[in-house]
């Protein structure tokens, strides 16, 4: 193969090329390039957004591990950790979306295990083009859910929340991210460093083979036409084999024995030694032939960056690690010594004695950055311009509960064994985010939040609001929220327009997080998601996970209506933020319509206030305001005990805005709590005194739910109505029975 | 009295089973091996739910063929309790323990929910202290839990009176709402002749502790208290 | 006959032949494993029948390109 054809195969740019050939100061081989091609791909190496992803705020009292590290952990008290990552499979989703999102589900447990902590639960966020219309979303959706499900299920690590989000720009580049909560032992931690010259490499669980090749570099480019074609680009999920992996190492973490973990994953070997080398300042020797290979006629390249799964890396001491070994064979986890650590600082690969590839591990783990270009933000979108309001609200708010972007996930999280590890307190759909019992008798809560149309209108506020969200959403169940990890998903960073995207969503996350005291423990990028046929890139779409710890099983709080003889208040001040809201969606609104701003200050304070309410005993429930606005928040807190209400807006905090825009905007900082009439008094002091708008709005029961703003009837519904409209939306859109 | 609770290659529940059995503070549980000979001398032994060896070729094939199958058929034999819970439910129909087969869901996918079952048979070390015709809420979560036996094998087992639990809706009624799976005459649970082999698909061990239960319920752990008379 | 991509892994077929077969049977070398469907059709023969089986199989996605191989045959199985 000539130079040029050699080099046009792989993914390195012209730059990278050319640095490269500078520094080595002579022509890399073939498996050098192959090498560095894995390892300075985008999804590896970050070179379009580390520059950026560096302002981002990292550091807190209780974080032990900040980004850049498998996965982020926190002090959780008592002597335990708890780890957080999150991971996306979205190309090899949109290939093959039953393997892709399974063997994402893969990727990320590893990272959990490779840092020596227990995996314990899963989140997927996901985001699909519209199955009401569209036979491929359809298609992809099914099986992207079942994937996730026989994955997960089959490992015993149960998937406790989600999102989904449906939206047109997903069609063709659906969106599968999944994320890990893990727990441990402060002294079982694990980094991925290798750090004694003379420790053995081990490769334990699944042989190597041609799957997923150029799967990092598949990412980090957009979709080929021919995407059937892709021979070696999916991966095949094995779950058995994860299950014993994991069993088998959490077991020999107990021996002490394991001094460095890696699992093998985008990037492969390439990646995974020349990290830890890197990050132990030390270098690393393999000999290729000691590798278990699945496929007889693979290459040295091609085993230096195959993406096999169910792969992890152990570093152990020479002489200390019979007893890991022995563990491994127990449970018929396939392993071998491929090779040492060093002190000569270099990735040395052999095949059969003869060096193929010889480079120092810093220079591959620090792939030279790329500029990108920002291009300008377009003139100001926000104008907050009002939609007339519908003469009938209740059938819009019906309408708006049927909406496959809000009602009932039940089709999803019924196929998630989520209660496996009796640890979930609260379960899916029971309130606003998952809460999990912890071995420290804490309890942690966990909630995912994305909103790509707001992001696409404002990235700044949009990709803040998704923090913000997710914040409440752990507030709403009487947790503190205490570390924050976000994905971020955009097109082609070549382009300017969505490099400046991805810039604002870098700074209002950053900002947000910043001013409400929330650190960013880890995160993960995903560019080039594009329409391949349109070339349009996809919504911006940032998502952020948000942990928080609730100390006392008492402060568990549930979302919705308990008694027929509560009160109700709202809390929090209405602004007319329509932008990128579900209602102008639903009415096909053309307009434009301000996002809804994330004030990080007010934030503070309201979520403050709300936790005082829940610690003092006196929110009965606590539903945060999202998607469709506080007219969707109240209609959901009804349905499950189906007990209505009767609601009277007129005191709402707001600014001057129709009846439609009050019942649907989707300003931050809002929830709505039902009380005990005796604690009504006291809730409303508390409130007031932090400074928090709040009003009465209501009162609980009957069987239907009435909403007056100044005596006019906005809404007359029975609860058995609105709990219909909401089971009914995604079971609708696939055809089948809710 | 000392309960073996066997963890195959693939197990997902056992630690969730050990934890439940140890809150009833009167049960000694100890995870154990599936290859380990130890398994003969426990008082009792459990199979708890998981995947064991991937469900690979179907739920429970292969580790029916384990080496532990036949110390188990030993220990029943002598009347010692076996409880196999979901996926433990299925090996022992592999293994010829129990009658039937469990075959896929008829809605096709796995669900996980909780739902009321109904005691019909209080002679099993599992339920001799429960009452006939008691409803327990208690969850499920599997892919294959749809009971199957041929018309005359469960006209032997009505009249023998082996079913244990039977699916009811929420007003404690047989009916096709309250069959989450489409089991043979909503059945849950069976057991052997002797009546002390019982497997059933709901998984009592997420049941013991109210604060896991939606609704606080704790009829798993009565399930486990029952085992726990027997040693008295 | 629609199993894994021959390069792909089989990670179900190579349990069922570790963990179950081998050990009784050590004559079996591999197990693969695959769903086959039974199609009947109306043709003209046998290679018109052939064809309108694939034509099924990859106009309505019955497998998935990207993931597996399908094979179509015709005849009997031996019970």
């Amino acid at each position: 193969m000539t130079e040029s054809a050699q080099l046009a195969v792989l993914g390195l740019t012209a730059e990278e090329v050319e640095y490269a050939r500078r520094f080595l100061r002579r022509e890399p081989t073939e498996v050098e390039w192959a090498i560095m091609d894995a390892e300075w791909s985008e999804h590896c190496s970050y070179k379009s957004s580390k520059r950026l992803l560096r302002s981002l705020p990292t550091t807190g009292k209780n974080v032990l591990v900040g980004p850049g590290y498998d996965a982020g952990v926190i002090d959780i008290g008592g002597g335990f950790v708890a780890s957080m990552h999150i991971e996306s499979h979205n190309h090899p989703s949109a290939v093959d979306p039953y393997g892709g999102s399974a063997t994402g589900i893969g990727g990320v447990l590893r990272d959990i295990l490779s840092i020596g902590t227990r995996p314990i639960a899963l989140v997927d966020v996901l985001r699909f083009g519209n199955i009401t219309e569209s036979a491929h979303s359809q298609w992809l959706f099914r099986n992207v859910v079942r994937g996730i499900a026989d994955y997960g299920n089959c490992v015993g690590v149960p998937t406790v929340a989600g999102e989904v989000e449906f939206d047109e720009s997903f069609e063709r580049n659906c969106l599968v991210d999944v994320a890990c909560l893990g727990v441990g032992r402060k002294k079982d931690l694990i980094l991925a460093e290798a750090k004694e010259s003379g420790d053995i490499i081990v490769i334990a669980g699944g042989s190597t083979g041609r799957d997923g090749i150029r799967g990092a570099t598949f990412a980090s480019r957009n979709l080929a036409k021919n995407a059937d074609s892709e021979r070696s680009s999916v991966q095949v999920p094995d779950p058995f084999m994860k299950k014993l992996l994991l069993d088998s190492i959490l077991e020999a973490l107990e021996t002490g024995e394991i001094k460095g973990m890696k699992d093998l994953g985008g990037g492969g070997l390439s990646s995974a030694l020349s990290e830890i080398a890197s990050k132990g300042g030390t270098g690393i020797e393999i000999e290729l032939r000691l590798l278990s290979l699945r496929e007889p006629d693979i290459t040295p390249a091609e085993m230096m960056i195959s993406e096999s799964q169910e792969r992890m890396l152990l570093v152990l001491d020479e002489v200390k690690c019979k007893r890991t070994l022995k563990i491994l064979r127990k449970y018929e986890v396939p392993y071998a010594t491929i090779g040492k650590v060093t002190d000569d600082g270099l990735l040395t690969v052999k095949n059969g004695g003869e060096v193929v590839a010889s480079l120092p591990a810093g220079f591959l783990a620090e792939a030279p950055l790329v500029d990108r270009r920002e291009g300008t933000l377009p003139a100001k979108c926000g104008v907050a311009v009002e939609a007339h309001a519908p003469r009938d609200l209740s059938r819009t708010l019906l309408d708006m509960l049927s909406s496959i972007n809000i009602g009932s996930r039940r089709w999803i999280y019924e196929q998630y064994d989520h209660e496996v590890g009796i640890r979930t307190v609260l379960k899916p759909g029971r309130a606003d985010s998952a809460v999990l019992r912890l071995p420290n008798g804490k309890f942690m809560s966990v909630k995912a939040d994305g909103n790509s149309r707001a992001t696409g209108l404002d990235p700044y506020n949009g990709a803040a609001g998704c923090v913000a969200e997710a914040c409440r959403n752990v507030v709403a169940v009487g947790a503190e929220p205490i570390a924050v990890i976000d994905h971020l998903q955009f097109g082609d960073p070549g382009d300017p327009a969505v490099y400046r995207d991805f810039a604002e969503a870098v700074r209002g996350i950053g900002d947000y997080c910043r001013g409400i005291g929330l650190p960013i423990v880890g995160g993960k990028v995903s560019f080039y998601n594009q329409d391949e046929l349109t070339i349009k890139p996809i919504k911006p779409s940032p998502v952020a996970l948000v942990a928080g710890l609730i100390e006392s099983r008492e402060h568990i709080t549930g979302q919705n209506l308990k008694s027929d003889e509560d009160e109700i208040l709202l809390i929090g001040k209405t602004r007319l933020e329509l932008g990128g809201s579900e209602y102008y969606d639903r009415i096909r609104w053309g307009g434009p319509g301000k996002v809804p701003v994330a004030d990080p200050e007010t934030d503070r304070r309201t979520n403050l206030a709300i936790l005082g309410l829940i610690k003092g005993g006196l929110a009965r429930s606590v539903h945060d305001c999202s998607k469709g606005g506080l007219g969707v928040a109240i209609a959901e807190i009804c349905i499950p005990a189906r007990i209505g209400a009767r609601i009277e807006l007129k005191n709402a905090p707001r600014e001057a805005m129709n009846a439609a825009s009050l019942l649907f905007a989707e300003t931050h900082g809002r929830f709505v709590v039902s009380v005990r009439p005796e604690a009504a008094k006291d809730a409303r002091k508390l409130l007031d005194r932090a400074k928090v708008p709040n009003a009465w709005v209501g009162t609980t029961g009957g069987p239907t739910l009435v909403m007056s703003l100044g005596g006019k009837r906005l809404v007359r519904l029975d609860v058995e109505e609105i709990a219909k409209a909401w089971e009914s939306g995604i079971p609708h859109a696939l055809g089948e029975a809710a | 009295m000392n309960i073996g609770v066997i963890r195959f290659p693939g197990s997902n529940c056992d630690l969730d089973v050990v934890s439940a059995l140890s809150a009833t503070k009167c049960l000694a549980p100890k995870l154990v091996w599936h290859e380990s000979p130890d398994i003969e001398n426990f008082d009792a032994v459990v199979l708890p739910g998981g995947f064991s060896f991937g469900d690979y070729l179907r739920a429970g094939a292969i580790a029916a063929r384990s080496p532990s199958i036949a110390r188990i058929k030993r220990l029943a034999e002598r009347g010692t309790p076996v409880l196999g819970i979901c996926n433990g439910f299925q090996i022992l129909v592999e293994a010829g323990l129990l009658p039937g087969s469990l075959l896929r869901n008829s809605g096709l996918k796995f669900v996980c929910r909780w739902v009321t079952v109904k005691v019909e048979n209080t002679h099993t070390p599992l339920t001799r202290s429960l009452k006939m015709g008691q409803l327990l809420r208690l969850p499920i979560a599997h892919n294959e839990g749809r009971l199957f036996l041929p018309d005359e094998e469960l006209a032997s087992l009505r009249k023998q009176r082996r079913v244990v639990l039977r699916y009811v809706d929420d007003s404690g009624k047989l009916s096709a709402s309250g069959n989450p799976n489409g089991s043979r005459e909503s059945i849950a649970g069976i057991c052997n002749e002797d009546g002390n082999v019982v497997g059933m698909m709901p998984h009592p061990e997420r049941a013991a502790d109210p604060i896991i239960s939606p609704d606080g319920s704790t009829d798993g752990m009565a399930i486990f208290r029952s085992l726990a008379t027997l040693s008295l | 006959m629609i199993s894994n991509k021959k390069a792909a892994r089989d990670p179900e077929g190579d349990v069922i032949h570790r963990d179950l077969v081998k050990s009784h049977f050590p004559q079996a070398k591999s197990v693969r494993v695959g769903k086959l469907l039974r199609f009947n059709v109306e043709a003209s023969d046998s290679l018109e029948a052939r064809d309108l089986v694939r034509r099924m199989c990859d106009e309505l996605r019955i497998y998935n390109p990207a993931a597996h191989d399908c094979q179509i045959g015709m005849g009997r199985l031996i019970g």
